[in-house]
């Protein structure tokens, strides 16, 4: 008898259906996979299994018995435990807190939770030190720590949430070895991805979702990769070339080319020189550690590495959000290290933020108070806005960028990611003087159609003799669209490759500190 | 001579500090739990003169406790739907309930008490301990003094001992850091929100009630007069610590027995000064100037469970 | 969080659209049951709920003197209240009005008794006004200043500040080398000389016995201009992208802290441009308790009118009617007028409370 059976789940929010009768058995022992693309529905599969959301159809039942969990609480009292894509521990606490959080008796017995933790130390060789501070521990420490709760109260059914994406190549075999050890100990274990190699590694079963839906479960052992992908993505990845390879990770699959068909201007002079950049965090941790860096007019460099290795201090700098401890930063002759964003704007650096919501527009405004967001005063009379004339420019422009909205005074909150994302490129690209771009994580949590338009915008560019740097974490991405790949290993740069000379084993083997090319 | 008037003045600071120290102790643990009840004055002032009426209809104070601590629970069960289940915002709610409890009280104390004499209404006995007596100089201040003014240094250890040894405790403090993370663990964020507002409910009812029934055997108009804010003001003093806000209370009542001492020790001092000093000092603390406390994260922060 | 296809999209927009009689409605309904309540309450105490509501209108409007009289507490309302909603543009909650006014009375008054009597021109009352704002906005700046620098929160802030405005009032009127009036007078009451005549604000029916003063109008210019400023000006849609997200602003090119300031600088000045008119415009003379409820009342005005500068006005009138005619309610009636304010709180609890009706947005 099947763990788990879900039958006919569906779950809306709005009027958006999410998830549309989702019927799906999970065996005792099993490792089961969940694979789709961004907005497929896994996520939201796995907060009903646990309870932080409830279904608006359709039943589930554990261990035969029925199961309808009105929140985590319930679901953690049936043995269902949930490792989330971001961590849900409390970040001033000591490990041993966090584990005694909601589940401990009435007087906490700290004792009682250091002896459990040398026993799945001993079982799993999950080892960390109970007395540390959440805060002070890395990712992958954090990790092993939701792991550790989860599997102290001995549960039935263990679900990992993309629990890869923040990890290093060492630490994700760990991972995927500790699924496995669970996995045959008699427990069940949804793991959700979107990477195929992992799931090759590790699955017993994998269903495919898209876009709400079931489009099948396959057991592993002699599956064809191609045709899971075929269900993911909904068409054929030959045709689609190496964005859709990009946005599934194929294991061993290489990239056609390294540019598109135009190729890429010869670089010309520096636009962008980086030298020495220090950056300490507010605790004194050095999260950039001397990096040096050049692009030169004409060319996309882009910036490998695992998440956390001072990517986004990097972005935050050139940003003009956070002062560099030390070193220089020159955009075409003017020194704008530590400047004020307006000041690092004039010198003609555009910037594609990688967390949009937060920096790069404000959801809540419209479309046009988006696009003109630096640039308030320039449809104004007497301080007065002259929302005609603005309404009026913002049209050209989202007929130029592709920008589909029904006008430009709805809410940024109301497009697409992909189309805030093409409003975003809209305003950078059109900053003048322009003379680079920084693009961090630009087509994360997008559709396969805007990704595609965000890499011709990138390349266009590129074309027109802006310096770019594409900072990502999709090694796939940076491959297909960068003319040449620096890797960054914490806080520094430790390896380049130019186009032409691309692997992935290489990059990999820096971007987890091993080799130096 | 100067002797007496510093057991006057300890005395009096004692007692001026019992209210907030209630209040603050309580208001401490829902603060940490994430909710700011600035309706704690509200509370205090309907608890004093709930207090004072059974106590006035009855004849026992205790009964006026009890049922002073239960009016200030209903106000707190209603400041809990509001900014726990409908996610109200908590300052605006609190000002509201303030604002109420002062027309009510004042309402009800004009009908009710407004054309009998004034005489004192049924109150504690002071316990006169002797073997506090015996200590030199604070002995006398510390001995005479009712039986809830002790019950307010207990719960102060109660406080301490809930956050620190019990799992409630640990699951106040991770709602009111990170309310997320302790729903995911289980933790019933609503729930845990709701006792702490009950619990910061029961606390000021019992301060509110020790102004009319245990300190002035009466009940005036406005009686509180700001002591709800002043215990606020504690807690943030305090650096949502249970000891440090104790010390900040009882500076606090100090610094207010201070305007009956400054005038019988003939000082030219203004009186307005003092009564501003806690203010001021709490605005210095939370402005960061001195040592480092940090607020809950998610204090005054609304819980919605999210995808 | 990002709605991924246009249905859902119209969807939010015609919610949107839904809200706007609801975000009318509620302050409307919440007043009319607080309201009834109200005279439920009097009902009870047995007093004669017609001779109460005879009274109340006659405190309100039964002479051309109370309804001026109640239209010049509308006025500082207005302006407290309008401060509420510039500070709110910016997502700053100012609870501190209670002390702006004080701040604003206070220094308006030493400026009236110092030296300001003898100016031509009709400076005599201007410059008084002018230091009770300044005085008003510099104890609302502070809180920005705290708020931007060192991330202080406004709510705690300002009513902190509001707790030692009220004292240092206090202390002005009870030290005779402050603002208290010499001991040679009939009484000695802490409390002001009364200001000249030449700084008292000139009335605008000087014939007919109104009180009404030229506060009027300058309320007038403040509703217009903070309209224009919040919904079609530069400086609006900046302090509305600051307060939405900071980060996103900065990283536009906006200085953050300086607009926070400035909203909480305005947002105080208003205030304490009310406090100055409440005492250059009826009261005449500063006493430690001036302000009293003022700062509170305000506050709820602004509220009740949800961001709208015509909302203002209307919950100002409102409120400025309401105290009138619960003054005189108890002076003939002898209903306490503690009444009104139990109604003022239940406007309150209700009106926050049904926050998730008006805010609702859709979620995934």
């Amino acid at each position: 008898m099947a763990l788990l059976e879900l039958s006919g789940l569906t779950k809306r929010f709005g009027a958006f259906t999410a998830l549309d009768d989702i019927s799906l058995l999970i065996e005792r022992g099993e490792v089961h996979c969940l694979l789709g693309e961004n907005g497929a529905g896994k996520s939201t599969l796995c907060n009903l299994v646990f309870g932080v959301h409830r279904p608006d159809a359709g039943t589930m039942t554990l261990g035969g018995e029925p199961f309808d969990p009105r929140g985590p609480a319930e679901a953690l009292q049936r043995g269902v435990v949930m490792v989330h894509q971001h961590f849900s521990l409390v970040p001033n606490m000591s490990v041993a807190e966090n584990l005694m959080l909601g589940r401990a008796s009435a007087v906490l017995k700290p004792q009682d939770i250091i002896v459990r933790m040398e026993q799945l130390a001993a079982e799993y060789g999950l080892e960390i030190d109970p007395e540390a501070r959440i805060d002070e521990l890395s990712v992958g420490e954090r990790q092993r720590v939701e792991i550790i709760k989860c599997l102290l109260g001995d549960p039935q059914l263990l679900v990992l949430d993309e629990p890869t994406a923040v990890l290093q190549p060492g630490e994700i075999d760990a991972l995927l070895a500790i699924c496995r050890q669970v996995a045959l100990r008699g427990k069940s274990v949804i793991l959700v991805t979107h990477k195929l190699g992992e799931i090759s590694r590790v699955a017993d079963r994998t269903t495919v979702l898209r876009q709400g839906r079931i489009i099948e479960t396959v057991t592993m052992e002699g599956a064809d990769i191609r045709s899971l992908v075929r269900s993911m993505v909904g068409r054929d990845v030959q045709s689609a070339g190496s964005v859709l390879a990009a946005a599934v990770d194929i294991e061993g699959k290489t990239p056609a080319k390294p540019s598109d068909a135009a190729g890429p201007v010869s670089p010309g002079e520096a636009v962008l020189q980086i030298s020495d950049l220090v950056y300490r965090d507010p605790h004194g941790v050095p999260r950039l550690d001397g990096l040096s860096l050049t692009v030169g007019t004409g060319e996309i460099v882009g910036i490998a590495g695992v998440e956390g290795n001072g990517q986004t201090e990097l972005g935050l700098i050139l940003a003009g959000l956070a002062a560099p401890s030390a070193g220089a930063i020159v955009v075409g002759g003017t020194q704008v290290g530590g400047c004020t964003p307006q000041e690092i704007t004039d010198a003609g650096v555009g910037i594609v933020p990688e967390d949009r919501h937060a920096v790069a527009c404000i959801k809540e405004l419209s479309v046009a108070e988006n696009l003109f967001l630096g640039a308030i005063g320039k449809f104004s009379r007497f301080g007065l806005l002259d929302k005609s004339a603005r309404r009026k420019a913002a049209e050209a422009m989202m007929r130029d960028f592709d920008v589909r909205a029904s006008s430009p005074d709805v809410s940024m909150a109301s497009l697409s990611g992909g189309n805030q994302q093409k409003a975003v490129l809209a305003r950078e690209l059109s900053l003048d003087p322009l003379v680079f771009l920084l693009a961090a994580q630009p087509t994360r949590g997008l559709d396969v159609g805007a990704i595609e338009a965000v890499y011709n915008r990138i390349r266009a560019a590129r074309d027109d003799g802006l310096g770019v740097l594409l900072i990502s974490s999709e090694l796939e991405e940076l491959m297909a669209v960068s003319d040449r790949i620096a890797v960054i290993y914490r806080g520094k740069l430790v390896g380049e490759l130019a186009a032409g000379a691309f692997s992935r084993e290489a990059i990999g083997a820096m971007m987890s500190g091993h080799a130096h090319v | 001579m100067i002797d007496e008037q510093m057991a006057v003045f300890i005395g009096s600071g004692l007692r001026l500090a019992v209210p907030i120290i209630f209040a603050a102790t309580g208001e401490m643990l829902s603060e940490r739990a994430g909710v700011l009840n600035l309706s704690l004055d509200g509370m205090m002032l309907m608890s004093a003169f709930t207090a004072a009426l059974a106590s006035w209809a009855t004849g026992s104070p205790l009964l006026g406790v009890a049922a002073g601590v239960l009016v200030a629970m209903a106000v707190a069960a209603v400041q809990a739907v509001l900014s726990v289940t409908l996610r109200a915002n908590q300052l605006v709610v609190g000002i509201g309930f303030n604002i109420l409890a002062l027309g009510s009280t004042t309402f009800l104390y004009r009908e009710i008490f407004g054309p009998l004499s004034r005489d004192p209404i049924p109150g504690f006995a002071q316990l006169n301990l002797p073997w506090l007596a015996h200590i030199p100089v604070i002995g006398p201040a510390l001995a005479n003094q009712t039986g809830l003014a002790y019950v307010s240094i207990l719960m102060v250890v109660v406080t301490w001992l809930i956050l620190k040894y019990t799992s409630f405790g640990l699951a106040v403090r991770a709602v009111g850091e990170d309310p997320r993370a302790a729903d995911k663990a289980g933790i019933s964020v609503a729930k845990t929100r709701y006792l702490g507002v009950l619990y910061a409910g029961i606390l000021a009812g019992l301060g509110g009630a020790f102004m009319s029934v245990a300190d002035s055997n009466t009940f005036t108009e406005n009686m509180t007069k700001g002591a709800g804010y002043l215990a606020i003001t504690a807690v943030i003093f305090g650096g949502w610590n249970p000891w440090y806000t104790l010390a900040a209370c009882l500076l606090f009542g100090f610094a207010t027995a201070l305007q009956f001492l400054v005038p019988a020790l003939q000082l030219d001092v203004p009186v307005a000064l003092l009564l501003l000093l806690p203010y001021l000092l709490a605005l210095v603390a939370i402005a960061g100037f001195v040592g480092k406390s940090r607020q809950p994260s998610a204090l005054t922060i609304p819980f919605e469970r999210g995808g | 969080m990002v709605m991924k296809n246009p249905k859902l999209a119209r969807v939010a927009k015609g919610a949107r659209l839904e809200l706007v009689p609801l975000q009318v409605l509620v302050p409307v309904v919440s007043t009319i049951i607080a309201l009834g309540i109200g005279l439920l309450i009097i009902a009870a105490t047995g007093a004669s709920v017609l001779e109460a509501i005879e009274a109340f209108w006659d405190g309100m409007a039964g002479s051309d003197f109370n309804i001026g009289a109640s239209i010049n507490r509308a006025i500082s309302l207005a302006l407290v209240g309008l401060g509420f909603i510039f500070a709110s543009r910016a997502n700053l909650t100012n609870v501190g009005g209670e002390g702006q006014i004080a701040m604003g009375g206070m220094f308006a008054t030493a400026a009236a008794l110092h030296g300001a009597g003898d100016l031509p021109l009709g400076l005599a009352f201007i410059v008084p006004l002018a230091v009770g704002t300044i005085a008003g906005a510099v104890w609302g700046g502070l809180a920005g200043f705290l708020k931007a620098a060192r991330g202080t929160n406004e709510v705690i802030s300002t009513l902190l500040l509001s707790f030692i405005a009220l004292p240092l009032v206090y202390w002005s009127v009870e030290s005779f080398h402050l603002l208290r009036k010499p001991i040679s007078d009939v009484s000695s009451l802490p409390e002001s000389a009364e200001i000249p005549d030449t700084t008292k604000l000139p009335l605008l029916f000087p014939d007919n016995g109104s009180p009404l003063h030229i506060g009027l109008l300058i309320a007038a210019i403040a509703v217009v201009v903070v309209w224009l400023v919040l919904k079609h000006s530069t400086l609006g849609l900046r302090l509305r992208a600051v307060g939405l997200n900071a980060t996103a602003s900065r990283r536009a090119g906006m200085r953050t802290s300086f607009y926070v300031i400035l909203a909480m600088t305005v947002s105080g000045g208003l205030g304490g441009l009310g406090g100055a008119i409440m005492i250059l415009g009826q009261q005449f003379y500063l006493t430690s308790d001036f302000s009293s409820g003022y700062g509170f009342d305000g506050l709820v005005v602004g509220l009740l009118s949800r961001g709208s500068a015509v909302g203002v006005v209307i919950g100002a009138l409102l409120f400025g009617f309401l105290r009138s005619g619960s003054i005189n309610m108890e002076i003939s009636a002898h209903v306490p007028s503690a009444v009104v304010l139990i109604c003022q709180g239940l406007i309150v609890i209700v009106i926050a409370g049904s926050a998730i009706l008006t805010n609702r947005k859709v979620t995934r």
